[in-house]
């Protein structure tokens, strides 16, 4: 969390409440809505290591509010994470953990876990679909989003697929 | 619907193809239920017998051993005209080629299967058009198959499918040869009338495609590994599908 | 059901829409056939019976009445089934003194404007004219027999003894008697003054009156009434069937290589629509298999393209009908007047629809057994190098043809099916070159065909030994034998046999005897095939035969080739006769010095009295054959061609996958081209060598069987002349490289396609 806020700060300074909605509209339905609390609590730890600063700004009939500002030092982080390659996800599926060692303890077959794994599979994709035909066609971000979350679960059907074709 | 016989039934159906003498078996004891409204994806990894299910479910390929009942009416046993009149009244056909017939219109094309079902000239051109019209390809009627891109050919094709209010549609991998756009027309086009009551199985590798019914048959070396309702999702909070990204993220 | 043709008709509507120009090309190809049949039918039948158009042209009459006196013309026209009279004319016998010959003829009066009916065809000068009384028109044949042109001036005697010098106008033709010297007396049509002058006594002359039928069939039924009307004044009556019978040539050998060659163009006309539908039902095979899977049975499948091929068919045999027709009616008017008759006609039109139904059931066989699962566009197979491939690679070919070789036969049915459709035209136009040379070979050398005597003389008004001596004193004439033909009994037969008695056993005439021996003895005796069929006898056995009312015993020794009578002739030495049929001979037969031109010799012959006559070559009356060749050969090479350019159509659509692998490998255009070209042309040069070597093997062979079955017999079939087999042979493989370069041209500088389909 803590870089895109820096990265929405980059942008303009602003309050907590405003990056919440930021975020939702970039994002779309597809991403996980932020929680108020975490934002703030995630800009207090930027704050104390100096990546922002905050500007108390009066308002009237209602309390003071923060606005944060981007600091030389938050530039600088930011850039550093804009230039560093990102990590792909890695294989450390826990249903294949199940798959595996479920059977030597004799509580589950193979074929139930799989056929199991793949209605859940397809219970995802479905929601996926779902959601796509809800989601604003004009949101290209918000439906890349989702695209590439259909091709993750193609992926783990596949691999579902192989793991039941090659294990006994 | 509830009482009627199903539209699909098959018993324990075999078929082996003898390739240079040698036996391979292809589809291993198979049992089926379709019900009248169903919309099931067979799906299975390739090999698996689902093409060779579906053509034996449509009378394409004769089944070695085992029955297939249609509507309440034994069809494994018929002869090869009459699965074919059979297929005129009942069964329309989606394939991954769109297998239009080239040197015919496009309104030709979805007007021939209302002809050979019966129905007068007028009868089958008021039929095509209302297909057309639905699926958005009204003004393309006198163009040629060649002319059009994939997803139209392949639209045409579940119209001329639908030509006859047949009882079942049957689907092989529809979507194989589309690009995701057009997929996605497809796919809608095949919820749109499945709402409205038809029948359809469908094989399928394609998640996207196959999450679209409601009913799962994974085949697996010719036999059925799994034949289920994909469920619902419980999602925590109840609200967005955002859970559902996150898994991967 | 009625529905269900809807859609069938839906779709072979929109098939023949989108080829509309090879649809057109089958229709032609068929037309072209039934066309060439037609008119080779017409023409055969013309000149084989040239009664019907003589008839129909001079708008004879079925029946002629002759009456000592002037018939009660109105009572005949009255007679039922008479449409019309012609006449009556008076006639009168007469005697024509030309060179030193005396001739009888027959002076028909006639008026000076052409009649109605049973109007003579003036074929040269012109008609009678009442200004030159004395100018006569005379009948072709008769002249001709004679040696008269018009302007030729001849001298008539009358019964009471009068000479009368004329001059002949113009020669005619006429459908009311016929050929001279067939039918006797000979006939000049003259003006009635002429008439008069010639036989001034009225009873010595007779009215002869021409009666024109509705319908020919009524002929002996108005003949009864007729003669009944006229009580007693009828003398005589001659009928239409007569006058044809007279007419009628022997026409075995031709009916029978007409029906040789209607069964090779019906063949290639089968091969050209079985190759046309086909190769259409092999490129719409997936369109087919999704048919099946609409809902389209077997047979609506078999149905269909039966129909749609079969309406080419049927269409392009109805078009060549009707441009047979039209072009025997406007183009060949001069040659022909009357249509084939309806026999030959319903057997050529129901043969060719037959040969149509076949042809495409094959075809429509193929495509109804298609699976119905409309699978992933067919991949050709991956070739393995064929036997044919290594040979190339053995002799160190260059790569492109190594690969050619290669593609050639790696689809097994298509290459041959090529081969065939190469192979059958080619194997027919060498027997059409069979038949040419044999031909050639009748009149190259008449002997061969028992023609060694070019002319046969009568003695007319000298004594035979006279005739003898004038013929051998001409310096063309090196031999002369005695001839009689005579009329045989043979046993178990209601009808006689021709007897030809010609030479000396110990000096017999060079009949060409092709098995057994020449008769070397009195009592031995050679027979044509057509005779041994009829007595079921075989070489070695003997016949007991009547000539002349002596019976007489021969032994068959030998077979000759015997063109006349359809073979059914016993020839025998003269001596071999009993001495009063044999003495003193009929006629003299004369052999003539080799190059020596008959016409001439018969023209110096018949200057000095003599009646010659020319024998016919069988060649010549055959003639109608060459025409039918050559129109058949043109076809057939069409075929040929339409054939090859479906297998090189069909090849590139094969190989359109391989083209930009064998480009990506670095095959420069030129070497693609080669590559392409040698897919089809080998199949093609190898169908070509094929179909000419089975081709000549089986001309002379099939001809010989074309001999034996119409009593020629065996012995007449040539192989084509090796010159003309080696110019054909040569023509066929440059067309068929050609044909295969020009799409491989194409193809080779045609980009690179980025997906095949």
């Amino acid at each position: 969390m803590r870089q895109p806020l820096l990265a929405l700060l980059a942008k303009e300074p602003a309050h907590g409440y405003e990056l919440k909605q930021a975020l939702e509209t970039i994002f779309g339905s597809a991403y996980p809505s932020p929680n108020i609390g975490q934002i703030y609590v995630t800009l207090g730890r930027l704050e104390k290591d100096g990546y922002v600063r905050s500007v108390d700004v009066e308002q009237a009939n209602r309390p003071n509010k923060k606005v944060y500002y981007i600091t030389a030092a938050g530039l600088e982080a930011l850039q550093t994470w804009v230039e560093e390659p990102t990590e792909g996800p890695r294989v450390r599926d826990e249903f294949f953990m199940k798959l595996v060692l479920a059977p030597m303890t004799g509580l589950s077959d193979r074929m139930a876990l799989v056929n199991r794994q793949r209605r859940h599979y397809l219970a995802l994709m479905r929601d996926l679909r779902e959601l796509a035909e809800r989601t604003d066609p004009a949101n290209r971000v918000a439906l890349l989003l989702i695209e590439g979350a259909m091709l993750h679960l193609q992926a783990d059907l596949d691999w579902l697929e192989r793991c039941q074709e090659e294990l006994p | 619907m509830s009482g009627e016989a199903p539209v699909v039934r098959a018993v324990n159906l075999v078929k082996i193809y003898q390739t240079g003498g040698v036996p391979v078996p292809a589809v291993r004891g198979v049992d089926l239920t379709v019900e009248a409204g169903e919309f099931v994806a067979i799906m299975g990894p390739s090999g698996s017998g689902k093409s060779t299910l579906i053509h034996m479910l449509g009378g394409l390929d004769s089944r070695t051993s085992g029955e297939i009942w249609l509507d309440g009416t034994r069809a494994d046993t018929l002869s090869e005209s009459a699965w074919a009149v059979l297929r005129r009244e009942k069964i329309g056909f989606v394939f991954q080629f769109f297998n239009l017939v080239a040197n015919m219109t496009v309104a030709d094309n979805v007007e021939l299967p209302a002809l050979l079902g019966g129905a007068s000239p007028r009868q089958a051109r008021e039929r095509r058009e209302y297909l057309l019209g639905e699926l958005g390809l009204a003004d393309r009627a006198e163009a040629s198959p060649a002319q059009l891109s994939g997803g139209e050919q392949q639209r045409v094709a579940l119209a001329r499918a639908l030509a006859n209010h047949p009882r079942l549609l049957l689907a092989d991998e529809p979507t194989g040869n589309l690009d995701s756009r057009n997929t996605r027309d497809v796919l809608r086009l095949l919820g749109q009338v499945h709402r409205q009551g038809q029948t359809i199985v469908m094989v399928t590798h394609d998640a996207r495609v196959a999450s679209m019914a409601d009913r799962v048959v994974s085949l697996l070396d010719g036999q059925i590994a799994d034949d289920g309702a994909i469920p619902r999702v419980r999602r925590r909070g109840g609200g967005s599908a955002g859970d559902v990204v996150e898994l991967h993220g | 059901m009625i529905t269900t043709r809807t859609a069938e008709l839906r779709w072979i509507r929109a098939d023949l829409r989108a080829r509309r120009g090879q649809a057109a090309l089958t229709i032609l190809t068929v037309a072209g056939i039934v066309a060439a049949l037609i008119i080779g039918a017409t023409l055969l039948e013309d000149g084989t019976n040239p009664w019907r158009g003589l008839f129909e042209r001079s708008n004879s009459a079925h029946i002629w009445i002759h009456s000592k006196d002037v018939p009660d013309v109105s009572a005949l026209r009255r007679l039922r089934g008479v449409t019309d009279i012609a006449g009556p004319y008076r006639s009168a016998p007469a005697t024509l003194v030309t060179g030193n010959r005396r001739v009888p003829i027959t002076l028909q009066e006639s008026p000076a404007a052409l009649p109605a009916v049973a109007r003579p065809l003036l074929r040269e000068g012109r008609w009678l004219d009442v200004h030159a009384p004395n100018g006569v028109v005379v009948e072709r044949s008769f002249a001709r027999a004679l040696g008269l042109h018009p302007g030729s001036p001849f001298t008539v005697t009358g019964l009471n003894g009068a000479t009368h010098r004329l001059t002949v106008a113009g020669l005619a033709e006429s459908g009311d008697q016929g050929f001279y010297p067939e039918w006797t007396p000979g006939l000049a049509w003259t003006l009635a003054q002429t008439l008069t002058l010639v036989e001034p006594a009225p009873g010595r002359t007779e009215m002869v009156t021409g009666l024109r039928l509705a319908d020919p069939a009524d002929t002996d039924l108005v003949v009864q009434r007729a003669v009944f009307t006229l009580r007693n004044q009828v003398q005589r009556v001659t009928t239409w069937r007569e006058v044809r019978a007279s007419m009628e040539l022997d026409n075995r050998l031709l009916g029978l290589l007409l029906a040789l060659f209607g069964g090779a163009g019906l063949v290639a006309a089968a091969l050209a629509l079985t190759n046309a539908a086909g190769g259409r039902v092999l490129m719409q095979l997936r369109d087919i298999a999704t048919l099946k899977s609409l809902g389209f049975t077997r047979g609506q499948v078999v149905r269909m393209l039966v129909a749609e091929h079969g309406t080419l068919g049927l269409l392009g045999i109805a078009v060549g009908a009707v441009v047979a027709r039209l072009i025997t009616a406007y183009a060949m008017g001069e040659a022909v007047v009357v249509p084939l008759s309806a026999g030959p006609l319903a057997a050529i039109l129901a043969g060719a629809s037959l040969t149509v139904l076949v042809a495409v059931l094959i075809p429509a066989w193929r495509g109804g057994r298609t699976p119905p699962i409309p699978a992933a566009p067919a991949v050709p197979p991956r070739g393995h190098l064929s036997r044919l491939a290594r040979i190339a690679l053995l002799v160190r070919l260059p790569p492109a043809l190594v690969l050619g070789a290669r593609d050639s036969f790696t689809r097994r049915t298509p290459a041959v099916l090529t081969v065939c459709g190469v192979a059958i035209p080619m194997m027919m136009i060498t027997i059409g070159l069979g038949c040419w040379a044999t031909l050639d070979d009748f009149k190259q050398h008449p002997e061969s065909v028992g023609q060694a005597a070019a002319l046969t003389i009568r003695p007319g008004e000298l004594t035979i030994e006279e005739a003898r001596q004038r013929a051998m004193a001409d310096p063309d004439v090196v031999a002369v034998y005695p001839g009689a033909e005579l009329d045989a009994l043979v046993p178990w037969q209601t009808r006689t046999v021709r007897t030809r008695a010609l030479g000396q056993s110990s000096d017999p005439y060079p009949f060409p005897v092709v098995e057994g021996r020449m008769f070397a003895d009195r009592g031995e005796a050679v027979a044509g095939q057509g005779l041994l069929d009829l007595l079921g006898v075989q070489i070695g056995d003997r016949v007991r035969v009547t000539i002349g009312g002596t019976p007489l015993i021969v032994r068959i020794v030998g077979r000759v080739v015997e063109p006349e009578q359809d073979g059914e002739v016993l020839s025998l030495g003269v001596d071999s006769l009993a001495a009063k049929d044999a003495e003193p001979p009929q006629f003299y037969a004369l052999v003539l010095r080799p190059g020596a031109d008959a016409a001439q010799v018969r023209a110096r012959l018949q200057r000095q009295g003599l009646e010659v006559t020319q024998a016919v070559n069988p060649a010549d009356r055959l003639a109608v054959i060459r025409v039918i060749i050559v129109a058949l050969v043109v076809v057939l090479a069409l075929i040929g061609l339409a054939s090859l350019l479906t297998a090189s159509a069909l090849g590139l659509r094969d190989h359109a996958l391989d083209l930009a692998v064998l480009k990506a490998m670095g095959l420069t255009p030129r070497q693609v081209m080669a590559t392409l070209a040698t897919a089809t042309g080998l199949p093609a040069a190898v169908g070509v060598l094929l179909g000419a070597a089975a081709g000549a093997a089986a001309s002379g062979w099939l001809i010989d069987l074309e001999g034996r079955g119409s009593g020629v017999g065996a012995g007449i079939g040539r192989a084509p002349a090796p010159g003309m087999l080696a110019a054909t042979l040569l023509i066929a493989v440059g067309a068929a490289l050609l044909v295969a370069l020009i799409p491989a041209r194409r193809a080779a500088r045609a980009q690179v396609p980025v997906t095949a389909r």
